[in-house]
C-alpha cells in the first residue's frame, strides 16, 4: 500500500509520458489512416445525393438514415456477387492451401533438392502485381492468342472457353492460386522449420516413413499456419476484384456488378452515387469480420476439444 | 477516340491511382504573372495542339493530362471534383456533360464565350448549353456512319446495305460467302451505338417537357430496335462479342471483321488496332430503318469544360474557344488529331482535307461526312447516363447469355434509370 503512494514522488514524471510517446506514432498513424476514413465512410453511408424539383438542379447531400443500407441489403445483383465469390472460394481457396502445403512438405522432405531455387521459383508469382497477372493470363485465355487453346485446336478439340461460364471461374481462380500458393508456402514452410528435428529424428527411430512424418507429424503441428492462411485467402476472397475487373473488356460474361467489390467501385465512381458504396462497403467489412471471427471460432473450439 | 484498345485502357486503369492523387488544381493565384491552365484530354496528338498555343500565348500556359478515355476521364473528374482539385479545363463526352452539371463539376461560362455561338450548328451547341447557360465548347461530333472493308464486300459480292434491312441481308450473305466471315460485333458494351440506332428509329431515350423529364428507353421504336438486332444476333448473323480485345484485333487484321456501323471517328481507332489494312476501307451512310430516310444520330462527340475549381475561367474559355471555333483550332483538329470538327467552320475546312489515312483512295471521305453531318437528329442526354450504360451492359449481357429477349433489357435499363432518377429526386412522368 504504502509503495503506491510513494511511487509517483519518487518517480520523474517523463516515466509516465515516455511510454504514450513511444506508442504515438502508431496510434496516430492508425487513427488518422484507420478510424478516420471508416468513421467517415460509415458517416457518407447515411447520406445520399438529392437534387430539388428543377430539370438540372446541382446535388447537395443530405441525411437519409438507413436507406443506402435498405437497399444495399435488397440490391439482387449485389447479393448475386458474393454467390460468385463463394463458387470462386470453393475453388481457388482449397487449391491455393492445398498446393501450398504440398510444396511446402516437399521442400522440407530432406531429400528435396535445389530448395532456395524450389521457394524463389514458386515464390515469384506472388511478386507479380494482380492487374499484371490478370492481363497476363488474359492474353493466354483469349482463343486467338492462348497458347492452350491453340494445342487443343491443333489436335481437333477447339477452343477452350476460358472466359465464358462456368470455364471463367476456373479461369479466375486460376489465377488466384498461381499468385497465392508461394505466399502461403512461405508461411507453411516457414512453420514447419520451426519445428524442432528431435520430433523428427524420434520419429525415424520408431521407424516412420517421410510420408508418415509429413502426414503423421508435420501437417497436424502447422494446422494453426493453415487456420491463419485459410482465413487470410477467405478475406482475399471476399476483397476479388482487380482480376474481374482487368478480365472485363475481354469477354461479355463479366458485368459491372460481378463482384460485390466491382458493384462499389461502380457505384462510387461509375454512376456517382458514394454514400451507395460507403453502405456497401461497411456491409462487406462487417461481413468479412463477421466470417473472419467465425471461423476462428470454430477452429480454436475444435481444437481445445482435441486437446482436452 | 471514343474507344481505346485493350491494353492502352488497362494502362490507363493503373495508373489511376497516380492521377487520383497527383493532380492539383491550377497553379498561380497572382494576377500578373503568367497563368497555368491544366487541361484532361484523351485526344490523339494533344501535346502538339498545345504546343502551338503555348508558344502563340506565354501568359496562359496550358499543361496537358491525358487522363484517359471518354468514360475514365469524367469519373476521374467528378472524383477530383469532389476533393475540390479538378483540372482548368477538361475534355467530356456530351453522353456525361448533363451529370458532371447535376454534380456541380463544370461552371458557365455564358460571359466568357461571347458570340462563339454562330459557330455551331443549334443542334450541335443544345449539347453543352442548358436553360440558356452554356457549359463548355463542342469540339467534335461523331455523326454516325459505317465504315467497312471496300476490298472483302467485293470480294464476297455483297453490295454496301443502305437500310437495315439490307444490313440484315447483307450479313446473311457475307455468312453464307465466307462462314469464318462475320459483317460485325454489336456487344452490349456498345451503349452508345445502340442509343445512337433507336434514336434514328425515333426513340427519345430522354425528353424534357417543362421541368420534367421522360425516359424512354424503352419506348416502342427502341423496344423494335432490339427485337431486329436480337433476331441478327440469334441467328448468328452477327458476333456480340467485345470490341477491341486481341480477339476482336485480329479478326480485323485478318479480313474477316467486316465492318464497323459506328461513326466519323471509326478509322482512327481502326487503323491504330489494323495499320496493315489501310486502304481497304471506305465510309458510308449508316444504313437506315426507314428507305430513303437520310437522318442519322450522333454517337460520342465531346466538349471542353471550365470547371468550378478553375481559378482563371475567363483565361481557360479563351483556349477553349481558340482551339473549337477559330480557323487555326480547327485546322490542328482535323489535321493534327484527326478529329471531327463539331464547328461549321471546321466541317468546311474538312472538304478539302486529304481523307484519314485508313482510306487514303476514298477521296470524298469529307464531302460523304459533311453530308451525313447535315442531317442529324437532335439528342437529349439524361443527368445518369453512367448508370443507364451500365445497366443497360449487364442486362443486354445476361438476355445474350441467358437466351432472352432483348428488349426485356430496355425495360429493366429504363425501369433502373426512372428509379434512380426518382430517388435523386428528379421529376419523372414515367409511372
Amino acid at each position: 500500500m504504502s509503495t503506491t503512494v510513494q511511487a509517483p514522488r519518487r518517480r520523474p514524471r517523463r516515466w509516465q509520458v515516455a511510454p504514450y510517446l513511444f506508442t504515438a506514432p502508431a496510434v496516430i498513424l492508425y487513427i488518422a489512416f484507420m478510424l478516420v476514413p471508416v468513421g467517415y465512410a460509415v458517416w457518407l453511408s447515411l447520406r445520399a445525393y438529392r437534387i430539388e424539383g428543377a430539370l438540372l438542379g446541382r446535388k447537395t447531400d443530405v441525411f437519409v438514415g438507413l436507406e443506402n443500407y435498405a437497399a444495399v441489403l435488397t440490391n439482387p445483383d449485389f447479393a448475386a456477387g458474393f454467390g460468385r465469390l463463394a463458387v470462386y472460394g470453393i475453388i481457388a481457396v482449397p487449391l491455393t492451401l492445398g498446393l501450398a502445403l504440398l510444396f511446402a512438405l516437399v521442400l522440407d522432405t530432406p531429400a528435396a533438392r535445389l530448395k532456395r531455387f524450389g521457394r524463389t521459383a514458386i515464390f515469384i508469382p506472388y511478386a507479380v502485381p494482380g492487374v499484371v497477372a490478370a492481363l497476363l493470363w488474359g492474353f493466354m485465355y483469349l482463343p486467338s492468342t492462348s497458347p492452350f487453346s491453340y494445342l487443343t485446336r491443333a489436335v481437333g478439340l477447339g477452343t477452350i472457353p476460358f472466359l465464358e461460364e462456368p470455364g471463367l471461374f476456373g479461369s479466375l481462380a486460376n489465377i488466384a492460386v498461381w499468385g497465392g500458393v508461394g505466399f502461403n508456402m512461405i508461411i507453411i514452410y516457414t512453420s514447419l522449420r520451426s519445428i524442432p528435428s528431435e520430433i523428427y529424428e524420434s520419429a525415424r527411430l520408431d521407424g516412420a516413413s517421410e510420408t508418415q512424418i509429413a502426414l503423421r507429424i508435420k501437417v497436424p503441428l502447422v494446422v494453426p499456419a493453415l487456420v491463419l492462411t485459410g482465413v487470410f485467402s477467405l478475406i482475399g476472397t471476399l476483397q476479388l476484384y482487380s482480376e474481374p475487373a482487368t478480365l472485363q473488356p475481354m469477354t461479355s460474361a463479366i458485368s459491372n456488378t460481378w463482384v460485390p467489390l466491382m458493384t462499389i467501385y461502380r457505384d462510387a465512381f461509375g454512376t456517382d452515387d458514394l454514400p451507395q458504396a460507403a453502405a456497401a462497403s461497411t456491409v462487406l467489412a462487417v461481413g468479412t469480420v463477421l466470417v473472419s471471427v467465425i471461423i476462428l471460432r470454430i477452429v480454436n473450439r475444435k481444437r481445445m476439444g482435441v486437446e482436452r | 477516340m471514343r474507344i481505346r484498345p485493350l491494353v492502352a485502357s488497362a494502362t490507363a486503369a493503373v495508373s489511376a491511382a497516380a492521377v487520383l492523387t497527383g493532380c492539383g488544381a491550377a497553379g498561380g493565384a497572382g494576377t500578373d504573372g503568367p497563368v497555368t491552365l491544366e487541361l484532361w484530354s484523351w485526344t490523339a496528338e494533344g501535346q502538339s495542339v498545345v504546343d502551338q498555343w503555348n508558344n502563340e500565348n506565354p501568359d496562359i500556359q496550358v499543361k496537358l493530362t491525358d487522363a484517359g478515355g471518354g468514360d475514365e476521364s469524367s469519373q476521374k473528374l467528378l472524383t477530383a471534383s469532389r476533393a475540390g482539385n479538378a483540372p482548368d479545363l477538361a475534355l467530356v463526352e456530351y453522353t456525361t456533360l448533363p451529370s458532371l452539371i447535376v454534380a456541380d463539376v463544370p461552371q458557365e461560362i455564358t460571359d466568357y464565350v461571347g458570340d462563339v455561338q454562330d459557330a455551331f450548328t443549334e443542334g450541335t451547341w443544345a449539347q453543352t448549353t442548358f436553360d440558356g447557360a452554356v457549359f463548355g465548347v463542342p469540339q467534335d461530333v461523331g455523326p454516325m456512319a459505317f465504315v467497312y472493308r471496300t476490298d472483302r464486300f467485293e470480294e464476297l459480292g455483297v453490295p454496301v446495305p443502305t437500310t437495315w434491312e439490307e444490313f440484315r441481308t447483307a450479313a446473311a450473305a457475307v455468312k453464307e460467302a465466307d462462314p469464318d466471315a462475320v459483317i460485325t460485333s454489336l456487344p452490349p458494351t456498345e451503349f452508345g451505338f445502340f442509343a445512337g440506332v433507336a434514336t434514328q428509329a425515333g426513340g427519345e431515350w430522354w425528353s424534357v417537357d417543362g421541368d420534367e423529364w421522360t425516359v424512354g428507353i424503352a419506348d416502342e421504336a427502341s423496344l423494335e430496335v432490339a427485337d431486329y438486332f436480337e433476331e441478327l444476333a440469334t441467328d448468328g448473323l452477327i458476333q456480340t462479342e467485345p470490341l477491341l480485345t486481341p480477339e476482336y484485333n485480329a479478326m480485323v487484321n485478318a479480313g474477316t471483321m467486316l465492318s464497323w456501323p459506328s461513326a466519323v471517328w471509326a478509322p482512327s481507332v481502326i487503323e491504330s488496332v489494323a495499320p496493315d489494312t489501310a486502304g481497304k476501307w471506305a465510309m458510308a451512310p449508316l444504313p437506315q430503318w426507314t428507305p430513303g430516310d437520310k437522318a442519322v444520330a450522333y454517337q460520342g462527340g465531346s466538349a471542353l469544360v471550365v470547371t468550378k475549381d478553375s481559378e482563371h475561367p475567363e483565361e481557360a474559355a479563351k483556349f477553349a474557344t481558340w482551339l473549337n471555333a477559330s480557323e487555326e483550332g480547327n485546322g490542328l483538329l482535323l489535321d493534327t488529331q484527326s478529329l471531327y470538327p463539331a464547328s461549321d467552320e471546321g466541317q468546311e475546312m474538312a472538304e478539302s482535307n486529304d481523307p484519314p489515312s485508313l482510306m487514303p483512295q476514298q477521296k470524298d471521305f469529307y464531302s460523304v461526312a459533311a453530308d451525313i453531318s447535315s442531317d442529324t437528329v437532335p439528342v437529349t442526354w439524361g443527368p445518369d447516363v453512367n448508370l443507364a450504360k451500365s445497366v443497360f451492359e449487364d442486362e443486354l449481357g445476361k438476355a445474350i447469355k441467358n437466351g432472352t429477349p432483348w428488349r426485356d433489357a430496355f425495360v429493366a435499363t429504363q425501369d433502373a434509370v426512372v428509379a434512380d432518377m426518382k430517388e435523386t429526386g428528379f421529376t419523372v412522368s414515367n409511372g
